[in-house]
């Protein structure tokens, strides 16, 4: 039908042709996917060979970026210390939105071979949300693999909302940081 | 109609009511200088474009004037830069130590200006310049160092004596003062030794390599507003000397018949080449942001040299241009770095960050400035740089072809580093509560931004006036429409250039609106790979900008100022052993030398 | 203003918006065709290195999601100096011929409008990058006007020599000048010249190994160190052009040009490839390491070629 000045205006809301827009953007964005690497733990190993001629991921898009900015998931790859938490913490508020989180081995689930440590973080997503968890002490590659493929399900199917939760619980998230991190009196690279 | 002699006269009664002005109240004399000079610019552009200036003289005895293109084009340019400063000095003479002398030289050295440039006469010309030598030896120790005026006073003098020489070699050989009969009439070794001394001038005024020492001394420590005079005006005294030897004079029959061009334009292109690549290695060293700007200057000064020898009206029309474009240029750069000193007090790099966010006008001031320096469209010195090439490029000048190319890649280099250390950058809270020029100072800087665009975008009013001024050197004019400058190899349209960067930009910003809207964070919110923070200081990257580039010249980066550090001691050593015979406290040497004396005397009797 | 004027200068003001159309056409096809090139390039590289590679449209992708993202912006210099070098070089390449017949603006392709309209685009993302208050941002610029100052010289030597034979300095009156020459590239016509071009065209794409000014183990990508987003989109977009002028360049300097797009897309997609081939076997220049290179062999080169071509007038 041609449109004219009598056809009835169209019935789509501002809302749904967000969410259409959404829609192809989330297209874009399961294609196309960055990881900022956060390599703390040994899980880390089992990225070369899931980047290059073994696995490669580039098949899904996907390869190593170099700063936050520029990034769409950041990866954890294994136990996060104190010290580290506030820096992940750090590096996950300056990324850019839409972002997602996946968190490699048991460590960052509940604390694996260190859950009994003082200074290392039991469970990470009572701190940031986490998309996908790969679970296994250390995961082969297969299962990391997968789980970049469960991610872009995730976000195929809308359920990838971590980073919307962050926002919606923000309360909680800091109080959580807050409780383990502890206040920051001296404000220098050495005491934070 | 305005009378040169009448206009040389008013500026110099201006200048003593305006030391008693400033000797009363600075802001009045200083408001009082701007009209004077207002008033002096408004008169030379309402006849001079025309050649209707009066060149008679009336009270001045033994003074004779004439008005030629050539002269009025300087005159114009010098004249629009002086005005352009006069709007500072109100914020800036009450600081100075001999305030109310200030506004007194200031208008004096434009009287020298006017003369130099209309007077027909050599001894007249040498008889300004040294008046504008003297002037501004005066205004520069006002400013931080008085090294800085012995240095400029030395150099000036070595071109002066250089003048005088040539003049007085001129006049032996042909019998007269007139420049036009004087030039016209040298033939023989003559003309080659009046051609060195005349560019000898030419060399210490322009501060081109191998006398290049003074010109970072005196623009770096010179007062603020006035480096852009010194820089902008000038300097281009020794442009004028330069174009009187380069294209009147031929001194040599010799040709390189690869290249078309005489052994004697050619060997000055040559220098004209190393000053260009000496400024530009020096410039890319330094730190200081006007001492930057100076060495810029003198690669400048070495495009226009190799401009003028190249003899071809492509190559004139791109030296004319250049130098309109440098001195516009150049005075707004000057201008802009004079602003953020008054504002925070150092014009030292790697004290300074984040000024645009508290000077943004001045900033978008130093942004243009420095396109039309680097040569980049749409700004004057892409145009003046591309006729530059033409003829280049056409005469297959390959040595002289590396300078170009290299100062106009490197010129990118040295202008960018203050844009990058000195405005933008991490904000330092140490500077969080400057604030914007005053709007008087504003005017002139708003004023030279959209000449910078001007020229950039609109040169055929300017080429046809260069047009003039070729014919009236002899030369073939050169072909321009409204739009259109056709140059050996090419033609090029800068209104269209400049229309489809506007298309550019706007296509960009339709794509930039469109989307999505950033979040606005704090500039100390930065990838710093998850460290933490917290001195701007530590953020902010301008020491030693080109660490690795300098590192390749470091050792050789001195040769010149150790050369000249040891000519001086040689100077003073001679000085000291003319002292110890002549000037000594003890008897014996005097006695010693009367003997001599009385010996020599006998001698001559009996012989 | 008279009639006849006025009529003038409709005329004029009709076809500069056809042509600006036009000049906008060539920088859309620049684009898509050099993203589409550069994902091939990609699966190529992959394929290389013993991998599947990714989808050939991969490019595409990464620059619509990136524009699809809600990035963070540094202040208003910062938004500003991307747009000014988008403009910049959608500028540069509403110039570019892609034949010898397909061109926006007739005699205005002169070669100076290539290497300094491109600049403006270059200032802008340096000035960009530098308003972001990051310290790897302000050295990748360094790094990148380091090595601009280094490639950037002998190839205009080069360049002097071909404008200095051919007699013009439009693209167009290149290209005609070695087709009416019975195709006689100046690839082969001046062989020295043709490979400095080439390596200076290395560094102009940034290709390994002169890519010291991206370096993103090192200096955690220069100058994009802070972008993401629109923004980074948009660099990626400026990137892509700006590559399309530089091939486009040594495309018609030196391999005479094209008379249908065909010709040009196979001469084209051939330089691309081959500098691509050549990067990937590569490591990295430390930056003083380019400068000395580009100083040394190529501007010998250069200069060479130059004395010989110009003053012996020898021209194979």
């Amino acid at each position: 039908m041609k449109s004219t000045k009598f056809t009835p205006k169209s019935n789509l809301s501002k809302k749904e042709i967000d969410r259409k827009w959404w829609e192809i953007g989330d297209y874009f964005r399961r294609n196309s996917l960055w990881l900022l690497m956060y390599c703390t733990g040994c899980c880390a190993i089992e990225l070369p060979p899931a980047m290059t001629s073994a696995y490669d991921m580039e098949r899904l898009g996907m390869g190593p970026m170099a700063t936050p900015r520029q990034a769409d998931i950041l990866l954890v790859s294994g136990y996060l210390s104190l010290k580290t938490l506030r820096r992940l913490i750090y590096t996950y508020e300056q990324m850019s939105e839409p972002k997602y989180v996946v968190a490699l081995g048991s460590c960052p689930i509940n604390g694996g071979i260190y859950h009994d440590s003082h200074a290392v973080i039991n469970q990470l997503d009572q701190y940031i949300p986490v998309d996908v968890y790969v679970a296994g002490c250390m995961p082969n590659t297969e299962a990391v693999m997968n789980g970049f493929v469960d991610l872009i399900e995730q976000i195929k199917h809308k359920k990838a909302n971590g980073w919307k939760k962050y926002h919606e619980n923000n309360e909680w998230y800091k109080k959580n940081q807050l409780d383990s991190l502890g206040e920051v009196v001296v404000k220098d690279e050495f005491h934070q | 109609m305005a009378s040169i002699e009448y206009l040389i006269l008013f500026l110099v009664g201006a200048s003593f009511i305006g030391y008693f002005l400033t000797k009363l109240n600075t802001t009045v004399g200083s408001i009082f200088t701007i009209f004077a000079t207002m008033f002096v610019f408004a008169s030379l552009s309402m006849y001079g474009f025309n050649m209707n200036l009066e060149t008679a003289v009336n009270i001045l005895p033994g003074f004779s004037f004439t008005q030629t293109y050539l002269g009025f084009y300087f005159v114009i340019i010098i004249a629009f830069i002086y005005l352009m400063v006069s709007f500072f000095h109100p914020y800036y003479v009450g600081t100075y130590k001999y305030k109310d002398s200030y506004n007194m030289l200031f208008l004096l050295s434009l009287a020298g200006i006017l003369g130099a440039f209309f007077t027909d006469n050599f001894l007249q010309l040498f008889f300004f310049f040294e008046l504008i030598i003297w002037t501004t030896m005066f205004l520069i120790p006002q400013g931080k160092s008085k090294e800085a005026a012995i240095s400029y006073f030395g150099f000036s003098v070595a071109g002066s004596v250089a003048l005088l020489t040539g003049i007085f070699m001129i006049f032996s050989q042909t019998g007269t003062f007139v420049i036009a009969d004087g030039l016209q009439g040298l033939s023989g070794s003559t003309s080659i030794v009046v051609f060195a001394l005349f560019l000898i001038a030419a060399f210490a005024k322009l501060g081109a390599f191998p006398m290049h020492i003074w010109l970072p001394i005196a623009h770096g420590n010179a007062p603020h507003p006035f480096s852009p005079v010194l820089s902008g005006a000038l300097v281009k005294l020794g442009a004028f000397i330069g174009i009187l030897a380069l294209v009147n004079i031929a001194p040599s029959t010799g040709m390189f018949t690869a290249i078309n061009l005489p052994i004697g334009q050619y060997i000055v292109g040559i220098l004209g080449s190393l000053s260009i690549i000496f400024g530009t290695l020096m410039a890319i060293k330094e730190d200081d942001a006007k001492k930057l700007l100076a060495y810029s200057s003198m690669s400048h000064g070495g495009y226009i040299l190799v401009a003028f020898s190249l003899l071809d009206s492509i190559g004139f029309a791109g030296g004319f241009y250049h130098i309109l474009a440098h001195a516009v240029a150049s005075a707004a750069a000057f201008m802009a770095i004079a602003a953020v000193a008054r504002a925070t007090g150092t014009t030292k790099m790697k004290e300074l960050g984040g000024i645009i966010h508290k000077m943004p006008i001045t900033y978008i001031a130093y942004l243009v400035a420095i396109i039309s320096m680097a040569g980049i469209p749409p700004m004057g010195g892409f145009i003046s740089k591309w006729l530059i090439f033409q003829s280049v490029i056409d005469k297959g000048l390959i040595f002289i072809g590396i300078a170009v190319f290299f100062g106009s890649i490197g010129s990118f280099l040295y202008v960018f580093r203050p844009l990058a250390t000195l405005f933008l950058g991490q904000e330092f809270t140490e500077y969080k509560k400057i604030k914007e020029q005053p709007i008087i100072m504003l005017i002139p800087t708003v004023i030279l931004i959209l000449m910078n665009i001007y020229t950039g975008i609109f040169p055929a009013a300017i080429l046809k006036f260069i047009n003039n001024i070729i014919a009236e050197l002899g030369y073939s004019t050169l072909t321009i429409t409204t739009f259109e400058i056709t140059g050996h190899n090419g033609v090029l349209n800068p209104a269209v250039i400049s229309l489809v960067f506007g298309v550019g930009v706007v296509v960009a910003f339709i794509i930039f609106i469109l989307l999505k809207k950033s979040r606005k964070v704090d500039l100390m919110d930065t990838y710093t790979a998850a460290n933490f923070v917290h001195d701007e200081h530590l953020l902010h990257y301008s020491t030693d900008f080109y660490a690795p580039l300098e590192r390749l010249y470091e050792k050789q980066s001195h040769w010149m100022t150790t050369f000249y550090e040891a000519l001086k001691q040689k100077v003073k050593d001679i000085g000291r052993l003319g002292k110890y015979l002549f000037m000594s406290r003890n008897i014996a040497t005097a006695i010693v030398w009367m003997i001599v004396v009385v010996i020599f005397l006998l001698i001559g009797v009996i012989l | 203003m008279d009639d006849s004027r006025r009529h003038l200068l409709i005329d004029w003001g009709d076809t500069m918006i056809v042509n600006i159309l036009i000049g906008l056409g060539i920088a859309l096809f620049g684009f898509v065709f050099q993203t589409g090139l550069g994902g091939i390039n990609r699966k190529i590289v992959g394929r290389l290195q013993k991998r599947h590679g990714p989808r050939w449209y991969q490019e595409y992708l990464d620059i619509f999601k990136l524009l699809s993202k809600r990035s963070v912006s540094h202040g208003w210099i910062f938004d500003f100096g991307v747009i000014m070098a988008l403009g910049g070089i959608i500028g540069t390449a509403m110039f570019m011929p892609i034949t010898s017949n397909i061109l926006a603006f007739q005699n205005y392709d002169n070669f100076f409008i290539f290497v300094y309209l491109l600049a403006v685009g270059m200032l802008g993302m340096a000035m960009s990058a530098s308003g972001s208050g990051n310290p790897w941002a302000s050295i990748g610029v360094m790094r990148a006007l380091t090595t601009m100052l280094a490639y950037e010289v002998p190839f205009m030597i080069v360049v002097l020599t071909i404008i200095n034979i051919s007699d013009t300095s439009s693209l167009t009156g290149i290209q005609l000048f070695q087709q009416a020459a019975g195709n006689n590239w100046f690839l082969i016509a001046l062989p020295l010249g043709g490979i400095v071009g080439f390596i200076s065209l290395m560094g102009m794409l940034g290709k390994k190994p002169f890519e010291t000014y991206i370096a993103p183990a090192e200096i955690a990508s220069g100058p994009m160190v802070e972008y993401g987003g629109k923004q980074l989109g948009m660099l990626f977009i400026l990137h892509e052009i700006s590559v399309f002028i530089e091939v486009s360049l040594f495309v018609h300097l030196f391999l005479g040009g094209a008379t249908n797009i065909f010709e040009f897309i196979i001469k084209y997609a051939v330089v691309y490839t081959v500098a691509n081939l050549i990067s990937n076997v590569n490591g990295r220049f430390k930056i003083d390491q380019v400068v000395k290179f580009f100083y040394k062999w190529p501007l010998l080169m250069a200069v060479a070629q130059a004395i010989v071509a110009i003053y012996f007038g020898l021209v194979i």
